[in-house]
Order: C-alpha cells, then structure tokens, then sequence
C-alpha cells in the first residue's frame, strides 16, 4: 500500500494563482523520496498539503490509505502526530531546554516522564546530542540546531518523515551529514520525503527524485 | 552515531499495566505508539497540574502589571457588588416584602370585646383569608404607649380613642383579589373600614425593582469589563507566545492542549481579582462604618453596613474566576481559528 498517494491535486491561492496543477504521485511504504524544483515550484504546497496546514483545492489525498483531503479539524491534531516534521529553520523553542524540545510531542501525545525521558534520550542519542540535552537551543550551531530538530521529528517514531529544506542552511559537510542522518530512519523502515533543491547532495545520494515545475510533475526519476 | 536500531519501548517490562501495548509487537521501524486511555487520563491531569503551576509562575515573574490586571478586575467587581450591599442594606432586594396586600379591618368603637371577636370568627370564615389577628382597643392603646411614650397625655383621656382592628393577610397576592377582598370585608356588620395599605409598598416594590435593574445593568457592564481586560490581557500573551503555539500545533497539540495554559492564567486573573475585590470591599466597609454609626445612634437605630458575608463572598470569587476564564478562552480561540488550515 502507497504511503502518499496524490490525485489531480490541484491548489490555488486566492482563487488565481495555480500552486499545484493536477498533482499525481504515489510514494509507497518506507521509500526515500526526493521533491525538487525551483522555489515557487510547488514543494512547499506538497508538504504542507501533506501536514494538514492546507487543504487542496481540486483532488485527493491519502496518507497510509486514509483520505486526509476533508479531514475534520478535530481530527488534525491525531493526524500530525502520525508524521514526523523537519523543517529549514527547525521550529525550536528557545526559551527551553534541548531535552524539553525534543520531549514536546511526547508532552503532547501525554506519555509518562519516565517514557518521555527514555524515548527523549534515545533520539538525542541517535543524533549524538545526548550530551547537550541540558543546553538551550542558542548555545547550539546551526547544525545541532537541525539535528535537534530531526530528534524532536522522530521521537514518536512516526511512519513518515517529512522535511522542509532541511539543509538549506548548511555546509556541504553539514548537510551530508543530516542526509545519512534521514537515510538511517529510512533504513529501519520510515518512509521519508524530503525537499530540497540542493541538487548536487540529491544527484551523490540516489534516491527517487520527483521534480516539479510551475506546479506540475515534470519528471520522476528512479533510484539509480 | 550510533548506526543500531532503538529497540521498541513497547516491549519494556515495566509497564505490564498496558496490556493493549502488547499486541503491537515490534513491527520494524516506524510505528506510532498507542497509549491507554487510563494513561491519558493521567497525562491529561498532569498536564492541567503542570500549566496551573507554570501559568502561576509566569504570573509572578512580571508582578506589576499581573497586579495592575488584577486590579481593574478587582475594580471592576466591586462596582457592582457594593451597590448589591447597599440595595441590600436598604432591604429593597429582600423578598420579605410579601405583606404587600395585608389589610386593616377598623371596628365600630361602640362594639364590646365579645362582639369584636365574634367578627374575627366572621372574617376568618371568609374565603381567601390567610390569617387574621385582631387587636382590641386595648391591646392598640397599650402598644400605642409603649410605642410613642405618650403614657400622659393619653392617660389624661377619659375614654379610649382607638376602635378595635382586625389585621387580615389575604391568601392571595394579586393585588386586584385584595383590593375586591377588602370592599368585600368592608361590608360586615360592625367593621366601619378597611384599609389596604399597598400604595407606599406598591412604591416600595417598584423602587426594589428599579434598584434590581440598576444592579443588574452595571453588573453586566462590568462583567463585559472584566472579559475586555482578561481578553485583551491574554491577547497579549497570546502574541507573545505566538511561535510557541504554532509549534505545538504542527507537532499535534490540539486546541484544548493549546488553550490550557492560557486558561489557567485567565483563571489566576480572575480569582486574584476577585480576592482583591473582596479586599477593597472590606477596607471601603471599615472606612464607612464609623460615620454610618455615628449616624445611625443619631436616630436611635443599631443600624450597621452589612459584609458581603461567606456566600457573598464565594459568589463574588466565583463570578470574577469564571470571567477571567472566559475571557482567556474566547482571546485564545480567536487565534486558533486564524490558524486553522484553509
């Protein structure tokens, strides 16, 4: 079963301009998938069609076989905690700790301080921050700023990851390194969409690659 | 890094009192966890817990403009209230004002005492008689004495100028009923009048109710006050907590989850409101209290301010809470519906 499955999405903004022309993709259960294009193509509308920020115009939309393009706003909340979000300026909080950052969804979802506390140390652990969870987020760099974001992102161990520019503002060094971050949690099975318009880090990394222009998918290339 | 898969929590030990998590065995990878409702229960009482304390603790970190907030709150309740008090004080609010239709039955003097009671029986066989009483000419002269001190100049009387009464309280109150009652009355043999009082109470009744409405009016004025305040207090913190809110959203807060905090500081405002309200009820009470009784020996009467008293009290802390929790829930919700998704 397809994890992400676009069809004839369309969305417009204030009734003229066309972000999203009949949109179709399908992106199946634990893939790798790049969304490319210039800015403006349409990534963004894809992803925040797919977090429920948005709702298309035209089409459908199923995340895990289930139509999120009416879902009730009810409903939204239970929905995003299924998926995970990294995004380009990593949405931390800082008047709080690395450790309370990374444990919010935990907070929300209303699991015990003790689970929190492991869950919280085993994705620091993973991004190898485990010895900054008493830092505030300012005292970070950019790139353990992002990675305290990609911790946060999938703490909950959702199905599906999705990330916004997530090396935007990166070195070379940086960004390959949070790409083998994101191809590890693709490795154990979470399917990730990830987009980027850094196309040589796309081209060294072989993945699928869905590339969109004015709105519409112009290519869609295999994992070479 | 270290390049090992977490190991499913779920499959912890310690927690045997989650029986539904069993069933998800680790599947591989990626599996949002479940959680029971007892255990959201629970997380959702800590979580009330934890943003009662935090709410109260942001409070406390800018104390001058937390106090001046809850002062126009606390201004704004005891507006109304001390005007509920001196309604009160005036007995204008109370509700013992049911005598409104009571009558007097006024008896031929030349009558004996005999005769007088064999009228009362009469009266009391009438339809629509509550109770009656009757005075005799003496009983009226005695209380009479009493009442005014005149003991000498009416002792220099030769005879008793007063006729024998019969007070009546009809069973009915409509005002109508007893004015037909009293005609009715008027004719037995032996009775020389009966009179309705009802014009200065009719009056009374009216200005009770003029008074209630001036209450009600500045009571809901200055409730809509204490909404403006709270809103536009939580307004603030709202903004200033802007990013925050949209975090929590995109990570799956719901708007209850959301709103909590804000609710909770609505309610501080509210009850920090209503205790400084009470405050200045008191204080304003002990400074009127001297004079009043001053005023009041004057006139022979142990007149006193009435408190606001416990269930005064608890009232008043009740209104002011449930204003500022209003208030912080429609200055909340306003934000959540401009960020919902279009």
């Amino acid at each position: 079963m397809a994890m992400i499955e676009f069809a004839h999405v369309g969305k417009r903004y204030g009734g003229r301009f066309e972000a999203l022309a009949d949109l179709n993709f399908n992106v199946e259960r634990g893939e790798m998938v790049f969304l490319t294009g210039h800015s403006g193509a349409g990534k963004s509308s894809v992803l925040r069609l797919l977090m429920a920020l948005e709702r298309p115009s035209r089409g459908r939309i199923a995340v895990a076989g289930h139509d999120i393009t009416n879902l009730h706003v009810s409903h939204i909340p239970f929905y995003r905690r299924q998926i995970g979000v990294v995004y380009q300026n990593h949405q931390l909080l800082f008047d709080r700790s690395v450790f309370d950052n990374v444990a919010l969804p935990l907070v929300i979802q209303g699991a015990t301080p003790q689970d929190a506390r492991r869950r919280v140390h085993a994705a620091l652990d993973k991004i190898g921050l485990l010895h900054r969870e008493r830092a505030l987020p300012i005292e970070l760099s950019g790139g353990e700023q992002q990675r305290v974001g990609i911790a946060r992102a999938v703490v909950t161990k959702p199905a599906m990851l999705l990330a916004d520019e997530p090396t935007g503002n990166l070195d070379p060094q940086l960004s390959a390194d949070i790409m083998r971050l994101f191809e590890d949690f693709n490795r154990i099975g979470t399917t990730v969409l990830l987009a980027s318009h850094d196309l040589a880090l796309i081209a060294r990394l072989r993945h699928r690659v869905l590339k969109l222009r004015d709105g519409r998918l112009i290519g869609d290339e295999e994992a070479a | 890094m270290s390049q090992k898969p977490r190991r499913n929590p779920q499959q912890d030990t310690e927690k045997p009192h989650r029986p539904s998590q069993g069933t998800e065995k680790s599947r591989r990878g990626a599996r949002s966890h479940q959680i029971t409702f007892e255990s959201r229960t629970r997380a959702w009482r800590r979580h009330h817990g934890q943003m009662a304390v935090d709410s109260l603790y942001r409070l406390r970190r800018r104390p001058l403009s937390t106090l001046m907030t809850m002062l126009a709150i606390a201004i704004a309740m005891v507006l109304p209230a001390s005007l509920w008090l001196a309604l009160g004080s005036a007995q204008l609010l109370d509700s013992n004002l049911d005598d409104t239709a009571r009558m007097t039955l006024y008896l031929d003097p030349a009558l004996s005492e005999s005769q007088a009671m064999d009228i009362t029986d009469q009266v009391r066989g009438e339809s629509d008689i509550a109770s009656t009483e009757l005075i005799t000419a003496a009983a009226g002269l005695e209380s009479f004495q009493q009442r005014l001190g005149m003991s000498d100049a009416l002792a220099m009387m030769e005879d008793n100028p007063l006729p024998a009464t019969i007070l009546v309280q009809p069973r009915s109150r409509d005002p109508d009923a007893a004015q037909a009652l009293a005609e009715r009355l008027g004719q037995i043999e032996g009775v020389t009048d009966a009179r309705l009082d009802m014009a200065w109470l009719e009056r009374l009744r009216q200005l009770s109710e003029l008074g209630r409405r001036v209450v009600l009016a500045f009571g809901v004025l200055f409730a809509l006050g204490v909404l403006l305040v709270v809103g536009n207090t939580i307004r603030l913190a709202v903004e200033s907590r802007r990013q925050e809110i949209e975090v929590v959203t995109l990570i799956g807060a719901t708007h209850a989850f959301v709103r909590r905090p804000f609710l909770y500081v609505g309610v501080w405002y509210g009850l920090g409101g209503g205790i400084l309200a009470l405050l200045l009820l008191t204080l304003g009470r002990r400074w009127l209290s001297a004079p009043i009784d001053m005023l009041a020996s004057g006139f022979g009467s142990h007149f006193s301010l009435p408190g606001i008293g416990l269930g005064g009290s608890a009232l008043l802390l009740i209104c002011s809470t449930m204003l500022g929790l209003v208030g912080a829930w429609l200055a909340v919700s306003r934000h959540l519906a401009e960020i919902s998704p279009r």
